[in-house]
């Protein structure tokens, strides 16, 4: 199909102008449409087009114009010929070789049925082509409600977002890089409630022989034992020492 | 707004005798109701809302029927797509198109309507069903209403290979045709004269015949 062609060729056609239902403006525009397929071929009265395109260019016109007038028709009938070619394939049935054949077996009174039926379905369009008129001017009342002021309004964004967060399954760290554990709050815990039985115990005396990996589990477990009410906690001044007391 | 339960419903048919005043409340309730509702408000949807007695609720559609008449309203009432809903008067139309700074969508094309047409009268149909109907593949147009959402897929045919979507009308096709459901619409069989159909039939058995005596001849040539 040659429309790029047509298209790409001088600009005999750029004058030509169409008043369609489904389009209005240059000719070349409807072609460019038709390429980028934002309209149906389907849609294109072929025979309104060129019969717009003959009362534009009348026999008269053209005997009066420059060679230009026989680019121009050349150029036209290329095009138009080839909407007629994107229009028939795009037509063609396809029904599948099954239909092919059964089409091919139809008996006259199969025919005339269907025959019959495609002309009362004609009908029927024609029915809804005056409906759909009669009709296009109605504008009804309430497009879109809006939410009353000092209501939540909620964005379908914000929704999607929530959603996200609600269904999502909480990945898994790695931990491979980590050492083995070697000491449990649990044991720290029970350490520092023997210890207590001996009176308040001070957090610097309680850590002085650890490593930082215990001290910090010694923390974590002095402070989970204060939760729970097993011993209570002194410092007389933010970083000040650290006095573990019996309850 | 009111407190009346419908306690008083009647055979439909039937009217009741209502108290003077209960008319304006009811009417203006329903007003209320269709004004916030996008879509067409049926009449179950409506007693639900009321809670009003079904002759009351019918007497006050009516007193709006009156107010907004076509001849005196820029808004009117359309009985349309199994409801009710308040809509501007086409007469304002151009107006409003140019209040909105939008036009009017471009009509859909001839074979846009016969797609339409088979879907009203043949469906719920298949792709297929609706080409082999046309005669001609019809898949671009078809997607092309269902973008419109004048066609969507409703089911499927469990019959054939398969289970290929089935087609159908939406409300908004009904909306834009002003009808109320599939039967508001001519019946096929009275959209066709039976000589129209008597002369497609002798035309069909002409050719056929022609065929057929060129078939024998050209057998008889052999």
């Amino acid at each position: 199909v040659n429309l790029q062609g047509a298209e790409r060729q001088g600009r005999a056609l750029a004058a030509f102008t169409v008043e369609l239902d489904v389009y209005s403006g240059p000719y070349e525009g409807l072609l460019a449409l038709i390429l980028k397929e934002e309209l149906e071929i389907f849609e294109v009265p072929l025979r309104e087009l060129v019969a717009l395109y003959r009362s534009s260019y009348s026999p008269h016109e053209q005997s009066e114009e420059t060679p230009d007038a026989l680019e121009r028709d050349t150029d036209f009938v290329d095009s138009a010929t080839s909407l007629v070619l994107m229009k028939g394939r795009a037509l063609d049935p396809a029904l599948g070789a099954e239909d092919d054949e059964a089409d091919e077996g139809l008996s006259p009174e199969e025919l005339e049925e269907r025959l019959v039926t495609y002309l009362k379905v004609r009908r029927g369009a024609e029915v809804l082509t005056q409906r759909f008129a009669e009709n296009a001017g109605f504008y009804p009342s309430g497009h879109a409600l809006h939410p009353r002021p000092g209501r939540l309004r909620l964005s379908e964004k914000k929704l999607v977002a929530a959603a996200r967060r609600a269904f999502l399954r909480t990945v898994e760290p790695e931990v491979e890089h980590l050492g083995p554990i070697t000491v449990t709050i649990q044991e720290l815990a029970a350490l520092i409630r023997s210890s207590l039985t001996d009176g308040p115990l001070s957090f610097e005396d309680l850590v002085r022989e650890m490593d930082r990996l215990r001290s910090a589990v010694a923390f974590a477990a002095t402070l989970s034992l204060a939760s729970e009410g097993h011993l209570t906690l002194s410092q007389p001044e933010p970083f000040g020492p650290l006095t573990l007391n019996s309850p | 707004m009111n407190d009346r339960k419908h306690e008083n419903v009647t055979e439909p048919g039937e009217t009741m005798a209502l108290p003077a005043a209960a008319l304006p409340e009811a009417a203006a309730t329903i007003e209320a109701i269709f004004l916030v509702s996008p879509r067409p408000v049926s009449l179950p949807a409506l007693l639900s809302a009321t809670e009003l007695p079904e002759p009351e609720v019918r007497a006050a559609i009516e007193e709006l029927e009156r107010r907004y008449s076509p001849e005196s309203s820029g808004i009117v009432l359309r009985h349309v797509a199994g409801g009710f809903q308040l809509a501007t008067n086409p007469l304002c139309a151009d107006a409003i198109e140019r209040f909105r700074e939008e036009a009017r969508p471009a009509p859909l094309s001839g074979a846009a309507h016969e797609v339409l047409s088979c879907v009203l009268y043949l469906g719920p149909l298949t792709r297929a069903g609706v080409s082999a109907a046309r005669g001609v593949n019809s898949d671009a147009i078809v997607r092309g209403l269902i973008d419109r959402n004048l066609l969507a897929e409703t089911g499927r045919d469990q019959d054939r290979a398969g289970a290929p979507a089935l087609l159908d009308i939406t409300e908004d096709f009904l909306l834009a045709t002003g009808a109320q459901n599939r039967d508001d619409f001519p019946v096929l069989e009275a959209l066709v004269e039976e000589d129209e159909i008597s002369r497609v039939r002798e035309r069909i058995r002409v050719v056929t015949g022609e065929r057929e005596g060129e078939f024998q001849k050209e057998k008889k040539d052999e």
